[in-house]
C-alpha cells in the first residue's frame, strides 16, 4: 500500500486502518496477507471464498467484482478476486485463493457475484484452476474439445492443436429444447449483421420471442495475454492494448497498461503528457462513442441510413485530428512509459485550430443525432423500456461504463479513482435512470458532449503552456525489473467502461503474469438477463446498445 | 360484382363519362397492335396480347433495371452524403451491366435439404405476380394490356400472390431465418391488405367502378377551378386521409421501410431471401422492386390521376408518378427506423384496419347522401 499511496502518512494509516478493519470482518477466514500495490489482499482458504465475498460485500460495501484472475505458480494455485466498490473504486480488496497444485479446487464466487461465472470460466478454460459450485463450468474461450490449459506452466505450447470440424464438439448442432420441441433454437452469429463481430449467440425461441440467449465467445481469441506476458514492460506490451477494443479508443486501452506499469515501477509522468493523454483518450472516446450509436441506429433502423453515415463522417474528423496527433489512424501506439511518445504536431496554432474546427462544429451535429435519433418517436418505441437492465444487476454482473450509468450506476473512474488530468477539469459524470437501451443510446450522446468540455480545456490549457515546461516524457530507464512478486491491478474509464490489467512480476523484464479485465467481457454477460421474454430485435437493440467489440471481449 | 355495381353505377351515372354498364372488356394495346399487324378475330388478339405483354413486361424490367443497381444507390448515397456508383460509364450507368453480369455469372448455391420445386418456384412466382398485375395498369396514351370491369380486384389479386412465393421461399429453405421471415411475412401481408384493399374500395365507391380505365377518367373531371387554374378530382385531393392510409398500407404490402420485416438484414439476416444466390436472387430482387413500381403504378391509378398531368404524353407522367412513389420508398429506407413486428401487427389490426373501415363508411355515406 505504502507504495500507491506516496502522500502524507496520515493517509496511509487511514488506509491502513481500513485494512485491518476489512481483516477483522473476515478474519476467521484469512490465513496471511498479501498485499497488492493497489489493495490489501487476504489470503483465504478455497472453500471460504462465498463467505468471505458475500462478508465483504455487505459490510465493508465491496460490491463490484471487477475481475478474477488466476495463475499458477511453482507450487500452487492462486485465483484473486478484485473487488471494490461501485460508490469509491479506490476502496478496493484483492481475495487471494491458493489451491494445491494436484487438486486445484477452489469454491465458486458465482452465487455472490453474477459475473464471476464467466469470470472463472476462462480462469478455468486458461489456467486450469476448478471451481465448485459454478453453474456451469466449461471453456469460454477456447473450444471444448481443447486438451490442456495454455497459461498453466506444464502446458505443451509447441504441440500443435488443431480442431477438425468432426471432431470438435459442433457449437451449431444443437436444435431443440425440451421434449415438447415448441421452441426453436436459433444460431445469431458468427456470421449475423447485428452481432458486431463474430460473436455466436444460442438463442431459444418461442415464436419470435427470445426464451433463452447464450453468448458463445472466443471466436477472436488472440492470446493477448499471453503476447503480454511474453513481451518486456518497457517498449513490446504498448503496441497491444490497441488492438483489443480497436473501435479507435486505442489510447484509452493504452493508458490502462501505462497506468498499471507506472503504478508498479514508480514511474511519474509528466503534467504536460498528462494534459495530452487526456485530451488524446477523450477523442478517443469520442471516436468510439460515434461509431456506437452509429451502429446502433443501424441495428435499430435496420437499413444502411444517414445516421450511420454522419457518425462516421464525424467520427473522421477526430480520426484526421488523431492521426496529426499520433501519425496512425487506428493502431495508434502513441503512449510511453512515463509519458508519450512525440510532442503536439508543429505548426501547433494549425492543430489546436483544427481541433477547435470540430468542437465548434460539435453541438450542431449532435443536434442533428438527437433529431434523427433520440427525437425519433419509432426510435424511442423501439427502443424505450426494452433491454431493461436494473442497477442491482448490472452491479451484480460487473457492469461499468455507459452501461451501468445508463442504469443510474453514478460510476466512473475518471472521477472516482482520478488519474491524468481529469480532476483539474471541470467537466460531469453522465447517467440516466431509465435503464433500458434508449438511456444507454442518450448516456453515449450526451457523454461526448462532457468529452468534448474536456477537450476543450485541455486545448486552453496545451496553447498556453510555457514553451521550456514541455516535457513529454519522464526519465524511465531503458530496462524495467519491478521487484519481485509485485502485483498490481489498475483500471481505467476506457470507452465500454472499466478496462483493467493484472500485472504480477518475477523480477524479470517481462511480466510473469498479465491479466486483462475487458469491460465488453462484463458487460456482455448482463445480455441474457436484459433480452429473455423480448424480442428478436430487441435482442439485438439490446446487444447494440452494450456496444462490444469482440476484439476486446476473447482478446 | 354486378349487383353492387350497378346500383353504384346508376347513383354515379352523371360523374362517369357515360360508360355503358355492359361494355365489353377490352385490351385497348393488344387491339392496336393487332391493328397495325391487320389481324384480327382470335389471332389477333393472342398476337397483339402477346407482344403488348413482351413490350410492358420489358419496359418494367428495364425499369427496374434501372432502380436496382443504379437508382436506388444514387437515391440513397444522396440521402446519406455520399457519391456512390461513379466509375463505370456516364453517372455510374453501366454499373447496371457490370451488375447484372457480376449476379448472373455467381454460383448457384442449393443447400442441403430445401424443399426443391418449391425452393425453386418461390423467385419466379414472386416476380411474376408483380409482373401479371401490370397487364391491367393503364399507362395512358393507349398502353393498358387489358382493361377488364374488376381490373382494381385483378391487380391486387396477381400482387397478393407474392405472399405465397415468400411464403414458399421462407419455408422451402430449410433456414430458421427464412422461416421467420416467411411468417413474418404471411402476418404483416394479412394485417395490412386488408387495410389497403379496403382503403381501394373507398376509390370503387367513389368512381362508381373496378375498371381501371374508368378511374382515371373520373380522376379527369374538375373539382374546383381556382383562378382559371382547374383542379383535377383525383382522389388523392378528394381524400387525402385515404391516400396516406393507402400509401403506408402500400409500403406495408411492398415490404419496404419502415415495414421491411420479413427481410429484416439487421435481426434475420435476409429473411426469406436468405439461402438464394445467383439467379434466384436477381430474380427475387426484381420481384421485389417490380412490386415495389407496381404499388406505384396503383397508388398513381387510383389517387393521383393515372396518366394525367400537363404539357407531357400520358405515359410519360404515369412513369414519372411510379418513380415518384420509388423514390418515396428509398426515403423512407434511409429516414424511418423500422418497427418490431408486433408493434407493426398491432398498428395494423388496431390501427390501418379501424381506420380504413372508417374511411370506407364515411366514404359510402358521403357518396350516399351528396350525389
Amino acid at each position: 500500500m505504502s507504495l500507491e499511496e506516496p502522500g502524507p502518512d496520515a493517509d496511509a494509516a487511514a488506509v491502513a486502518r481500513a485494512a485491518d478493519e476489512m481483516e477483522a470482518l473476515v478474519g476467521e477466514h484469512v490465513r496471511s496477507r498479501d498485499d497488492h500495490l493497489n489493495a490489501p489482499g487476504y489470503v483465504v482458504r478455497p472453500d471460504a471464498v462465498q463467505d468471505v465475498l458475500g462478508t465483504l460485500r455487505e459490510e465493508a460495501n465491496l460490491d463490484h467484482l471487477s475481475c478474477v484472475t488466476a495463475q499458477e505458480y511453482e507450487d500452487r494455485y492462486e485465483s484473486i478476486y478484485h473487488l471494490k466498490s461501485y460508490d469509491d473504486p479506490t476502496h478496493e480488496a484483492s481475495v487471494v485463493v491458493p489451491t494445491p497444485k494436484d487438486d486445484p479446487r477452489s469454491e465458486s464466487a458465482a452465487p455472490v457475484f453474477r459475473t464471476a461465472d464467466w469470470h472463472e470460466r476462462e480462469a478455468y478454460d486458461l489456467v486450469g484452476v476448478e471451481y465448485e459450485d459454478h453453474p456451469d463450468l466449461r471453456r469460454i474461450l477456447l473450444p471444448e474439445t481443447w486438451q490442456g490449459h495454455p497459461l498453466s506452466l506444464d502446458y505443451d505450447q509447441e504441440r500443435p492443436q488443431i480442431v477438425p470440424l468432426r471432431e470438435h464438439a459442433n457449437p451449431l448442432e444443437d436444435d431443440q429444447e425440451g421434449d415438447e420441441g415448441e421452441t426453436m433454437y436459433l444460431n445469431i452469429g458468427p456470421h449475423h449483421p447485428a452481432t458486431h463481430g463474430v460473436l455466436h449467440l444460442k438463442t431459444t425461441l418461442d415464436g419470435e420471442q427470445v426464451i433463452d440467449v447464450d453468448p458463445d465467445i472466443g471466436y477472436l481469441h488472440r492470446c493477448e495475454e499471453q503476447l503480454c506476458q511474453k513481451s518486456t514492460y518497457r517498449y513490446q506490451i504498448m503496441p497491444y492494448p490497441d488492438r483489443w477494443d480497436y473501435i479507435s479508443a486505442g489510447l484509452l486501452n493504452e493508458w490502462a497498461y501505462a497506468r498499471a506499469i507506472e503504478d508498479m515501477a514508480d514511474i511519474e509522468v509528466p503534467e504536460y503528457a498528462q494534459v495530452i493523454r487526456t485530451m488524446g483518450a477523450e477523442l478517443c472516446r469520442i471516436a468510439a462513442h460515434m461509431l456506437a450509436v452509429g451502429t446502433f441506429a443501424l441495428d435499430v433502423y435496420g437499413d444502411f441510413t444517414a445516421i450511420f453515415m454522419y457518425a462516421v463522417r464525424d467520427r473522421e474528423k477526430v480520426q484526421n485530428i488523431l492521426e496529426d496527433l499520433t501519425g496512425q489512424r487506428l493502431m495508434f501506439n502513441y503512449f510511453r512509459l512515463g509519458g508519450v511518445v512525440w510532442d503536439l504536431p508543429d505548426p501547433r496554432e494549425e492543430f489546436f485550430e483544427s481541433i477547435r474546427d470540430f468542437l465548434d462544429h460539435l453541438p450542431g451535429s449532435l443536434e442533428e443525432y438527437h433529431d434523427l435519433i433520440s427525437a425519433n418517436e419509432i426510435l424511442q418505441v423501439r427502443t424505450v423500456d426494452t433491454g431493461v437492465l436494473p442497477p442491482e444487476v448490472a452491479k451484480s454482473y460487473g457492469a461499468t461504463g455507459p452501461v451501468a450509468r445508463g442504469s443510474g450506476v453514478d460510476y466512473d473512474l475518471r472521477r472516482d479513482d482520478p488519474y491524468g488530468y481529469y480532476d483539474e477539469l471541470d467537466w460531469d459524470v453522465v447517467t440516466e435512470d431509465g435503464m433500458d437501451n434508449y438511456s444507454r443510446l442518450l448516456v453515449r450522446l450526451r457523454e461526448v458532449e462532457e468529452s468534448a468540455k474536456i477537450i476543450e480545456q485541455c486545448v486552453d490549457l496545451l496553447e498556453d503552456w510555457p514553451t521550456d515546461d514541455r516535457t513529454i516524457q519522464s526519465n524511465v530507464p531503458r530496462t524495467i525489473r519491478p521487484d519481485d512478486d509485485t502485483e498490481v491491478y489498475r483500471a481505467v474509464e476506457a470507452a465500454k467502461g472499466e478496462l483493467g490489467i493484472y500485472m504480477r512480476s518475477d523480477g524479470t523484464e517481462q511480466p510473469a503474469r498479465f491479466k486483462i479485465r475487458s469491460p465488453c467481457f462484463s458487460n456482455l454477460q448482463t445480455l441474457p438477463e436484459m433480452s429473455n421474454g423480448e424480442y428478436i430485435p430487441d435482442l439485438v437493440a439490446s446487444l447494440g446498445s452494450l456496444d462490444i467489440v469482440l476484439g476486446e471481449v476473447d482478446r | 360484382m354486378t349487383g353492387g355495381d350497378v346500383v353504384l353505377q346508376t347513383t354515379n351515372a352523371t360523374n362517369a363519362t357515360g360508360a355503358g354498364v355492359s361494355r365489353p372488356p377490352s385490351a385497348p394495346l393488344a387491339d392496336s397492335i393487332a391493328g397495325m399487324l391487320g389481324l384480327d378475330g382470335v389471332v389477333g388478339a393472342v398476337v397483339g396480347g402477346l407482344i403488348g405483354a413482351f413490350l410492358i413486361a420489358n419496359v418494367m424490367l428495364t425499369t427496374t433495371a434501372i432502380a436496382g443497381p443504379w437508382a436506388k444507390r444514387k437515391i440513397t448515397a444522396s440521402f446519406t452524403d455520399r457519391i456512390a456508383v461513379n466509375r463505370v460509364g456516364p453517372f455510374g450507368l453501366l454499373i447496371i451491366v457490370a451488375d447484372s453480369v457480376r449476379l448472373l455469372s455467381k454460383e448457384l448455391i442449393v443447400p442441403d435439404g430445401v424443399d426443391r420445386p418449391a425452393w425453386d418456384l418461390a423467385p419466379i412466382v414472386i416476380t411474376f405476380s408483380a409482373l401479371i398485375g401490370f397487364a391491367v395498369i393503364p399507362f395512358g396514351s393507349g398502353l393498358q394490356l387489358a382493361d377488364p370491369e374488376t381490373g382494381v380486384v385483378f391487380v391486387f389479386a396477381a400482387a397478393s400472390i407474392a405472399s405465397v412465393g415468400v411464403v414458399m421461399a421462407g419455408y422451402a429453405s430449410n433456414n430458421k431465418y427464412s422461416l421467420l421471415g416467411g411468417l413474418r411475412a404471411i402476418a404483416s401481408n394479412i394485417a395490412y391488405e386488408i387495410p389497403l384493399i379496403v382503403t381501394a374500395a373507398s376509390v370503387v365507391i367513389f368512381a362508381g367502378t373496378l375498371q381501371m380505365s374508368e378511374i382515371v377518367a373520373v380522376q379527369r373531371q374538375p373539382l374546383v377551378t381556382v383562378a382559371g387554374v382547374t383542379i383535377p378530382q383525383w382522389f388523392a385531393i378528394v381524400n387525402p386521409f385515404a391516400f396516406a392510409l393507402f400509401t403506408l398500407a402500400n409500403l406495408a404490402e411492398i415490404g419496404r421501410n419502415p415495414f421491411d420485416l420479413p427481410e429484416a438484414p439487421t435481426e434475420i439476416v435476409a429473411g426469406f431471401q436468405t439461402e438464394y444466390s445467383s439467379v434466384y436472387f436477381v430474380l427475387l430482387y426484381l420481384g421485389e422492386f417490380i412490386h415495389i413500381f407496381l404499388g406505384g403504378a396503383i397508388a398513381a391509378t387510383l389517387f393521383l390521376g393515372g396518366p394525367a398531368g400537363p404539357v407531357l404524353p400520358g405515359f410519360v407522367w404515369f412513369y414519372v408518378k411510379m418513380w415518384a412513389f420509388f423514390l418515396f420508398t428509398q426515403w423512407a429506407r434511409s429516414a424511418v427506423p423500422r418497427l418490431r413486428i408486433d408493434q407493426f401487427l398491432d398498428a395494423g389490426w388496431k390501427g390501418m384496419l379501424v381506420l380504413s373501415f372508417a374511411n370506407l363508411a364515411l366514404t359510402a355515406i358521403l357518396v350516399g347522401v351528396i350525389v
